[in-house]
């Protein structure tokens, strides 16, 4: 099949089963939202990167970039919970065979939601303090403790989580990797308001929760390197997803200052363009990275800054949104003059997480400048991590 | 997409290795000619570099804006004072585009094998490319060309003038040259005043892919600075040693370095895609303008900033790169100017 032909059908699935308005409720949105994923999966449309075994599609990452375009263009629901950017990486890596059979499948459908259960209260950036313990008994971890900032903890049906398997002194060599029932018994689950108003996150205790050992991914204390895992492959493809998406929201913000006559002024139209030259170099460097992986078998430095870029580019880009509303920046998402139901407001908002969330920008910077740049190691802090 | 083959690795890597060793860009800064002309000969005769980017049927070795990138990377690296940016950056890629058969026979032979040097004119006493004054009429120009890189020098005079792109030769009678004096002393600018000098008309159409393959030219040139800034702050900060830990462990001066690659990786991006686009070179050429400048001048400031008080002494090279940094923002339409292109090109 020729890459044009290919773009065409699945832009025609896309549309043709649009599964229409997102709705405002909850748990009919989770509904709504399972049925797309579960229809996109029977249909062969899950997974672009995926290896077929698993269901996905094994494309080419020429086929790869076109499916996120298109996936993007035709604004239909994207993945429930975090596992497929994170832990499916992680368990195609190292996890067993029966690990992968049972969990991969019904991830990428999704008919099981995962959710990362990393941070603590007293272990964000410095997460080699994490106390949540398992002991084990038997063939199983009796695991105690608590996690916080989980997204998606509330829809969760798998928690992939680190636990302290050593001595409380261990640090960063005492910890494992365990999937966790989010259902079991002893799991509790409270939503966790963010500065937007909305419960995105949550915090989860664990009480004497049974887990099987066999639900350990890598070896006991062995959890550490784990942590790294992202695939070269998930993150090229990452990474043009954001591209797509932000070419598609610059679009609509252009539009708007189109709208707003705002484009007259020449200090806006010099903002909008750079704008413009960052969202194409954010495609450049996935394509870059893409060829990278292509040639070398591995991503070369730029995707280990892309990151930073896009976070760095959605924080601005929303927060000029913001100012070219002009008095109606000030007006929450429920107020009926609200500007496009309020959506760059809560952008702006919802993107402070941006530089925080999956490890601070600040943090990021250090492990850029010490694994990419070889500077010297802050003796103050553990080797660099993620 | 790109990745580079094997072969341009190569190329890359024997460039690198020969600048290595002649990169002392003090010594020939003096000189009249701004430049070491031992060094242009070894380019040509021994690397035949400044055959890079032309067609095999004019002397050339026929790769393209990709392998020049390369080669410009590498000397922006060093800031070698070279006739090559001009000669084969910028006249040798505008005489390929023109689609001028005769211009091609003419000229490009004594480029790809180095007895040519050459220089393209394009901004005026208003400093832009544009509302050109410059005209010419029965094969004779007249007008006044200013920031002609290398322009002192250079053997062919191309010169975009108000009608299309004209050739004179350097020499040529009504032809006056002043040398200016420059912030960056690494690249020589010249004044260059035309009083009915005979010129050849070269090509048809206007000559904007030129002005869009020299911005291209000088972007990969600004990445090769740029990285130079940043391996050079990075090596400071392995080894000095403040309050008895190298300045490197310190989460300020970490940040700062790793700024500096994200912008030097974005403007790779940028630029490595432009040498690639085809038909989408407008566009890619005025992103990789306008973002490749800031990027460098961003990793020279803060190169100097990480120095320290060795950074700002005239014996250390940091402020080199500054003064090529902040001149080459000027050279081809400042990083607003191609801003505002691009928002022209894309609708905004």
């Amino acid at each position: 099949m020729h890459d044009d032909d290919f773009r065409a059908r699945l832009r025609a699935f896309l549309v043709e089963h649009h599964p229409g308005r997102r709705p405002k409720d909850r748990t009919e949105r989770l509904a709504w939202q399972k049925a797309w994923l579960a229809k996109l999966f029977d249909a062969g449309y899950a997974g672009p990167s995926w290896p077929r075994e698993y269901g996905g599609m094994d494309l080419s990452f020429a086929r790869q970039v076109i499916y996120q375009e298109e996936y993007a263009k035709a604004r239909v629901p994207g993945p429930l919970g975090t596992g497929l950017g994170i832990a499916a990486p992680t368990l195609v890596k190292y996890g067993t065979a029966e690990q992968k059979e049972r969990y991969l499948r019904p991830m990428l459908r999704g008919d099981a939601v995962w959710a990362q259960g990393y941070s603590e209260p007293d272990a964000g950036s410095d997460l080699p303090a994490l106390r949540t313990t398992a002991r084990r008994e038997g063939d199983e971890y009796i695991v105690n403790g608590q996690k916080v900032w989980t997204s998606s903890g509330d829809i969760a049906d798998v928690l992939f989580t680190l636990v302290r398997t050593g001595t409380p002194a261990s640090r960063q060599h005492g910890i494992s990797y365990l999937l966790v029932d989010a259902h079991a018994p002893g799991v509790t689950v409270r939503p966790l308001r963010d500065l937007t108003g909305d419960a995105h996150f949550c915090e989860i205790f664990f009480t004497d929760v049974r887990v099987p050992v066999a639900d350990r991914v890598g070896e006991e204390n062995g959890g550490w390197p784990l942590v790294r895992t992202s695939l070269g492959h998930e993150r090229a493809a990452g990474a043009m997803n954001q591209a797509a998406r932000y070419r598609r929201v610059l679009d609509e913000l252009i539009e708007l200052a189109h709208e707003r006559g705002a484009t007259a002024d020449p200090l806006v139209r010099a903002r909008l363009a750079d704008f413009e030259m960052r969202v194409r170099i954010m495609r450049y460097t996935g394509m870059r990275t893409i060829a990278d992986i292509l040639a070398r078998g591995e991503p070369g430095p730029a995707s280990s800054t892309s990151r930073l870029f896009v976070v760095t580019f959605e924080q601005d880009l929303h927060e000029f949104a913001v100012d070219l509303l002009g008095p109606y920046g000030m007006l929450g998402r429920d107020d009926p003059h609200a500007v496009q139901r309020g959506r760059w407001v809560w952008g702006f908002l919802r993107t402070r997480a941006s530089t925080i969330g999956a490890g601070t920008a600040e943090i990021q910077r250090n492990t850029i400048a010490e694994q990419l740049l070889g500077l010297p190691r802050d003796p103050a802090m553990p080797p660099s991590s993620r | 997409m790109i990745a580079f083959t094997e072969e341009q690795e190569d190329l890359r890597a024997v460039v690198r290795r020969f600048l290595a060793d002649r990169a002392d860009v003090r010594a020939r800064l003096d000189s009249g000619e701004g430049h070491d002309l031992a060094v242009w000969r070894q380019l040509a005769d021994q690397l035949g570099l400044p055959g890079i980017a032309v067609p095999e049927e004019y002397g050339g070795s026929g790769g393209g804006p990709v392998e020049l990138g390369i080669v410009l990377e590498e000397m922006g690296r060093v800031l070698l004072p070279s006739p090559f940016f001009a000669t084969v950056a910028l006249v040798g890629q505008a005489l390929t585009a023109s689609g001028d058969d005769a211009a091609k026979s003419r000229w490009l032979p004594g480029i790809a094998d180095g007895s040519l040097t050459a220089t393209l004119a394009v901004a005026e006493e208003s400093g832009r490319a544009t509302d050109l004054t410059t005209t010419a009429t029965g094969g004779t120009l007249s007008g006044t060309k200013m920031f002609v890189v290398d322009g002192h020098t250079a053997d062919l005079l191309l010169v975009v003038a108000r009608t299309g792109l004209f050739a004179v030769e350097g020499t040529a009678p009504g032809v006056t040259r002043t040398r200016l004096e420059t912030l960056d002393r690494t690249r020589r600018l010249a004044r260059i005043d035309f009083d009915g000098a005979p010129a050849v008309p070269i090509g048809e159409s206007p000559p904007r892919k030129a002005l869009d393959l020299a911005v291209v030219a000088l972007a990969a040139e600004q990445v090769g600075g740029a990285q130079a800034c940043l391996d050079m702050a990075v090596g400071h900060a392995k080894v000095r040693v403040q309050f008895d830990r190298p300045i490197g462990t310190f989460q300020a001066i970490k940040h700062k370095c790793a700024d500096m690659l994200l912008a030097i990786e974005a403007a790779r991006s940028a630029v490595y895609h432009a040498a690639s686009a085809g038909d989408e070179l407008p566009v890619a050429a005025s992103v990789a303008g306008a973002y490749c400048s800031v990027a460098f001048t961003h990793a020279a400031k803060e190169n100097i900033q990480i120095h320290g008080g060795v950074g700002y002494t005239w014996e250390h090279d940091a402020h080199r790169y500054l003064k090529r940094a902040k001149s080459s923002e000027q050279l081809f339409g400042a990083p607003a100017a191609h801003r505002a292109r691009l928002a022209d090109l894309v609708g905004i």
